[in-house]
């Protein structure tokens, strides 16, 4: 019993570990369109990457301290929204992830088969 | 009521976090929340009533565990490297006020047995047991504080660090190699002393249990003990200063060395004056003779300090400079 839950427990942090790089790349990609928390979610969930909004908001603002997004609020249907973008700096970071991951993708893929 | 429980949540977040972008997260976090209840009551064709919001929030998660996902890297007080080195230091002093209680229980029982008119009162056990634990929480203070400098100080190495370069790694067995405990504890002793005789020089003194007092504490200093003391602090800031300068470095150069050699010279040399001056304890003599110990066992050490110094012994890479150039002659 004890055994079961610390191999979930490593499974998750595990797979938590593995998603953690590829999201950022997975973000960026979807704000060369200004986006706000909650629409940026449902459009990475119509896309089949379900991200929990505890992990992505941070997310969002730390990208932006790094200088990757920027931010600005808008007000919409009468409520004040925080709508992000990606940045220049973050265009160049986003083609250097994609490369990065494409190789990975293609080395991690010969080692399964 | 469903706003009202989202407003208690955002505000439970902000708490958490540094002052400086709570009101932005605060702001961020409550359009967001009330934008998936709102989304979820459409989708679920319900009204947002505060069971939606609870479902929400808990699938949000813990106002802690969400605060800790927007706050920047945690800052230590005591970082995780240091941590295992305060923790066996805590625990020593534990042990130590363990050993303290154990033999005054022990010495209490005993005299009980012996003598039962001079029994150990509940009022006497208690007043000894809070001495004991006064001392421990004083000096596990003390303790922390000296972590926490010492944790500030190697930060501020690593953070001023130019870029490492490999010929300057130490070798495997280096004699100039620092054991950071070594320090530390140091540190520790260093201040205690200065706190004692500046401060609370009666407690300097030989402590004894006693039948109706509980204990007693006989003080060895006299007033006159005072003279020395401008000396003694100069000679504790040094030493302190230099333990941090050390720490800083991360390991032993030739001027700290030389610096460790003189000070030891100076401490040899206070010693000596009061060992040859006027009266300043009580039991003077008997003192004066017991100080005679560490002033032999400072001289031996001064005097393999500088042999080492002079015979370059134990003195492997200085610096970066001077690894980078092992065939230059040191003088």
């Amino acid at each position: 019993m004890v055994a079961s839950a610390t191999q979930s427990d490593l499974r998750e942090n595990l797979t938590l570990e593995f998603r953690r790089g590829a999201l950022v790349l997975a973000v960026l990609t979807q704000l060369h369109r200004e986006q706000y928390g909650y629409s940026l979610k449902k459009l990475l969930a119509e896309k089949a990457l379900e991200i929990d909004e505890g992990t992505l908001y941070p997310l969002l603002r730390r990208l932006e301290a790094q200088g990757l997004l920027r931010s600005r609020w808008r007000i919409e249907d009468g409520r004040p929204r925080r709508y992000y973008r990606i940045s220049a700096q973050g265009e160049e970071v986003e083609r250097e992830l994609a490369a990065e991951w494409r190789a990975l993708a293609r080395a991690i893929e010969r080692l399964l088969s | 009521m469903a706003t009202e429980l989202i407003d208690r949540y955002v505000q439970e977040v902000g708490e958490h976090l540094p002052a400086q972008m709570r009101a932005d997260v605060q702001a961020e976090l409550r359009s967001l929340l009330l934008e998936m209840v709102e989304e979820q009551a459409r989708a679920a064709g319900r009204p947002a009533d505060s069971e939606l919001v609870t479902r929400v929030l808990r699938e949000f998660g813990p106002p802690e565990e969400v605060a800790a996902r927007y706050a920047p890297p945690a800052q230590y007080f005591i970082g995780p490297r240091l941590f295992p080195t305060y923790k066996l230091a805590v625990g020593i002093m534990g042990l130590v006020v363990a050993a303290l209680l154990l033999a005054f229980f022990v010495v209490g029982v005993v005299r009980t047995l012996q003598k039962p008119d001079e029994a150990v009162t509940l009022g006497l056990a208690l007043s000894v047991v809070g001495k004991i634990f006064h001392a421990a929480i004083f000096n596990f203070g003390l303790m922390t504080l000296v972590f926490a400098v010492v944790e500030r100080v190697q930060q501020r190495r690593e953070l001023t660090g130019k870029a490492w370069n490999p010929a300057a790694l130490p070798p495997v067995d280096d004699p100039d190699r620092i054991t950071r405990a070594g320090h530390v504890f140091s540190l520790y002793g260093t201040l205690v002393m200065a706190i004692l005789f500046n401060f609370y020089p009666d407690w300097v003194g030989i402590m004894g249990f006693a039948p109706r007092t509980g204990s007693w504490l006989l003080p060895l200093l006299r007033p006159q003990f005072a003279m020395y003391l401008p000396m003694l602090n100069l000679w504790w800031g040094l030493s302190f200063t230099l333990n941090l300068i050390v720490l800083r470095h991360g390991h032993w150069r030739r001027e700290t060395r030389w610096a460790e050699f003189a000070l030891g010279l100076l401490g040899l040399g206070i010693l000596l004056m009061i060992v040859n001056g006027p009266p300043v304890f009580r039991y003077d003599r008997m003192v004066k003779g017991i100080l005679i110990v560490p002033l032999i066992i400072t001289g031996i050490e001064s005097g393999k300090r500088l042999f080492r110094l002079v015979t370059r012994k134990a003195l492997a890479p200085w610096s970066a400079a001077e690894a980078e150039a092992p065939n230059q002659p040191q003088n």
